[in-house]
């Protein structure tokens, strides 16, 4: 059997495991190793990388955000932002139709700035929130599916744990990663808010009402949001700004949190042990499920698989835009019994490769040269009157500059490996904002999404199927979202610089 | 026997976060040095105070040296103390759907499959890692900034990793036994609660 007929084999191998219930990191690793054996023909070479690739693996700079992202996260909780969050949203627009889930939404939001993870999200402000609508006269189902909605945007509003990893499997920069999350993240917030306008609409008796809140009391609730948006400006920005490097964001950030908790009085000896034992279980969920993959990526590699599969479209002569939707929906479905992480693990490896291999045509070399020319003319440069209008004109064409306009405009490093650069870059970034949200959707679409069980065990009143009628709503909110998002990719991209 | 093992995993849990933390706060302080450092070699602070910010680098006040590879070594031990309670507590990630609709005698047996394979693996990573630790100490290698041995990190994870091992073990000792006897011994899988 050729390499690249074991590396395609391990597939359905690989899933049988995955559908057994094998856990995902191990069905991985053990694809991966007995997938070596069998390229290598001996147990050596396998043997040999596991001396130190389990703590290599570990011992990762980046991902050491993953653990201080998670425990952030249960700071905020332990400080009470939850509640300050929801309680300032439900001031301001709690008393509109639906108002009390508009403002569970708004609460989502604002934590999943300073949380990168979808379930904390969900958990934590179900917390918060569920009683609350129960008390205004939600009906169960509504409340349950917001609360599963609004935890997705945990993990769409950076920072998030899932565009970490994306990131380090792509090699592509954390920070303008976030930065281009952001947009998506705010357009989800209202995709939902408008989804829950609508619900409220069509079944008049699902929503109560509750009394106005007068100004004064709003602006003292929205006063005590403050910690909120200092952590977020401070992880988020400092990063993009390059105050600091990722880590070094997530430690302020778990620093930061940790000591408005402390402050706040929630950190105790008692709830610090407990965040530490949580943090411990995700960390260690995760980070099996990082080593499962490095192995078995490793196995793929030796087989040449990726690039083959990679080649071969490439070379079938699919439109991009084809290719791009079938992997999208591939998530969809995957996501329905899968968990994001792990499919983002798995897949990212092998479609990355693909997608790079794609033109979208996002920069042609005529954008370049503009592009270059603006930061040459706010620069300064100084040209003859002909040139000038030569240039000009070129620039109102849209076409290429000349060689000579180049020369004369003193642009440097204008070539094709530039373009392929920033093409690249541009692509990867926005393949993963549509990856993210298409592996988020899988969290509340039923049979499995994590976030409807993990309410669904808070709120033993509403039974499941009154949670899935409503998240249907979401989910086709989440659907337009991804629609638009891959017609117009500048919303995602407009923030980067390039 | 359980109840022991609980306790052994939660306190390398507790290990790994107060090693967590002590990463976190070395970070901040790194952080926070490099920017007093910044801002006292600032033409404003120079200018008053000429010879201040070399006086305050004297003193420690400036990034700390090599915090890049006291977190490499450190988180490796944090999540490898992190592993038992997350295997003990059935916190590894999978997708049960599949396997709902099969028999409790089937899924009890895959269970036990599943047991004996995450032992044999947690074990095949702590001895090829005492390998690896056999090498860097035998070739003595260093960190490149702070110079301390290399084999010092993998002898950390190489501790945390055992721990993992003996856990997997016991479990799948357990799982056995439960097939064996026909009795419950664990606690059913409480699945991953976040």
């Amino acid at each position: 059997m050729s390499d690249i007929a074991i590396g395609i084999l391990s597939f359905p191998a690989l899933l049988g495991l995955i559908f057994l219930r094998v856990p995902i990191g191990l069905a991985m690793f053990l694809a991966g190793l007995v997938g070596m054996i069998l390229v290598t023909g001996d147990v050596g070479l396998p043997f040999a990388r596991l001396k130190s690739e389990t703590f290599t693996t570990y011992s990762s700079y980046s991902l050491s955000i993953i653990p201080m992202f998670l425990l952030m996260g249960h700071f905020a909780t332990l400080g009470g932002m939850s509640q300050a969050l929801f309680k300032a949203a439900a001031g301001f627009i709690g008393h509109r139709k639906g108002g009390v889930a508009m403002a569970a939404i708004g609460a989502c939001a604002g934590f999943g700035a300073i949380c990168g993870s979808s379930l904390a999200t969900a958990a934590t402000m179900s917390r918060v929130a569920l009683p609350e609508m129960r008390k205004y006269g939600y009906e169960g189902g509504i409340s349950t599916a917001t609360l599963a909605a609004g935890g997705t945007l945990g993990i769409l509003i950076p920072p998030s744990v899932v565009l970490v990893i994306y990131a380090i499997l792509t090699e592509q920069n954390i920070a303008k990663l976030f930065l281009a999350a952001f947009i998506p993240g705010i357009l989800a917030a209202l995709g939902y808010v408008a989804v829950i306008s609508i619900y409220v609409r069509i079944y008049p008796n699902s929503a109560g009402t509750r009394g106005r809140v007068p100004w004064a009391e709003r602006l003292v609730d929205l006063l005590q949001v403050w910690p909120v948006l200092v952590v977020f400006a401070l992880v988020v920005g400092g990063i993009y700004l390059g105050w600091f490097t990722p880590t070094e964001g997530a430690a302020v950030g778990a620093f930061g949190t940790g000591l408005i908790a402390l402050i706040n009085g929630g950190l105790t000896r008692k709830t610090l042990a407990e965040s530490f034992l949580v943090t411990a279980r995700s960390t260690a969920m995760i980070f099996f499920i990082v080593l499962g993959a490095a192995f078995y990526n490793g196995f793929l590699a030796l087989t040449q698989v990726p690039q083959e599969i990679a080649a071969w479209i490439g070379g079938q002569g699919y439109s991009p835009w084809l290719v791009l939707v079938c992997i999208l929906v591939f998530y969809l479905l995957l996501g329905c019994v899968m968990d994001s992480l792990s499919m983002i693990l798995l897949t990212i490896p092998i479609f990355w490769p693909v997608i790079q291999g794609l033109d979208f045509g996002f920069v042609t070399m005529a954008d370049l040269h503009a592009h270059r020319a603006a930061d040459a003319f706010a620069a300064g440069v100084q040209l003859a009157p002909d040139m000038l209008a030569s240039v000009q004109q070129s620039l109102a064409d849209g076409v290429e500059l000349t060689r000579d306009q180049i020369k004369a405009m003193e642009i440097r490093s204008v070539n094709k490996g530039a373009l392929y650069r920033i093409n690249e870059e541009l692509v990867a970034i926005w393949f993963g904002i549509l990856v993210l949200i298409v592996v988020e959707v899988g969290l509340i679409t039923p049979p499995v999404g994590m976030n409807l069980f993990i309410i669904n065990a808070m709120d033993r009143n509403t039974p499941m199927s009154e949670t899935y009628k409503a998240v249907m709503f979401f989910v086709a909110s989440d659907l337009f979202r991804v629609v638009l998002l891959v017609l117009f990719p500048a919303i995602t991209l407009i923030l980067i610089p390039w | 026997m359980y109840p022991a093992f609980m306790k052994l995993s939660r306190f390398m849990a507790y290990l790994g976060g107060i090693m967590l933390s002590g990463l976190i706060l070395l970070t901040c302080l790194s952080v926070l040095g490099r920017s007093l450092n910044g801002m006292l070699h600032s033409d404003f602070i120079e200018g008053i105070a000429p010879g201040f910010a070399q006086w305050a680098i004297n003193l420690g006040i400036g990034p700390i040296n090599g915090d890049f590879e006291l977190i490499e070594a450190g988180i490796a031990f944090a999540i490898f103390a992190f592993m038992p309670l997350c295997t003990l507590s059935g916190g590894h990630a999978s997708v049960d759907i599949f396997t709902q609709g099969m028999s409790d005698r089937v899924n009890r047996i895959l269970r036990l499959i599943t047991s004996l394979l995450f032992a044999a693996v947690f074990v095949l990573i702590a001895t090829q890692l005492f390998g690896g630790l056999q090498t860097k100490f035998r070739s003595g290698q260093t960190t490149f900034l702070l110079e301390f041995p290399l084999w010092w990190a993998y002898a950390l994870s190489m501790f945390a990793a055992a721990v993992a091992a003996v856990v997997a073990v016991y479990i799948a000792v357990m799982r056995v036994l439960e097939t064996l006897s026909g009795h419950e011994l664990l606690p059913s899988e409480t699945g991953a609660d976040h």
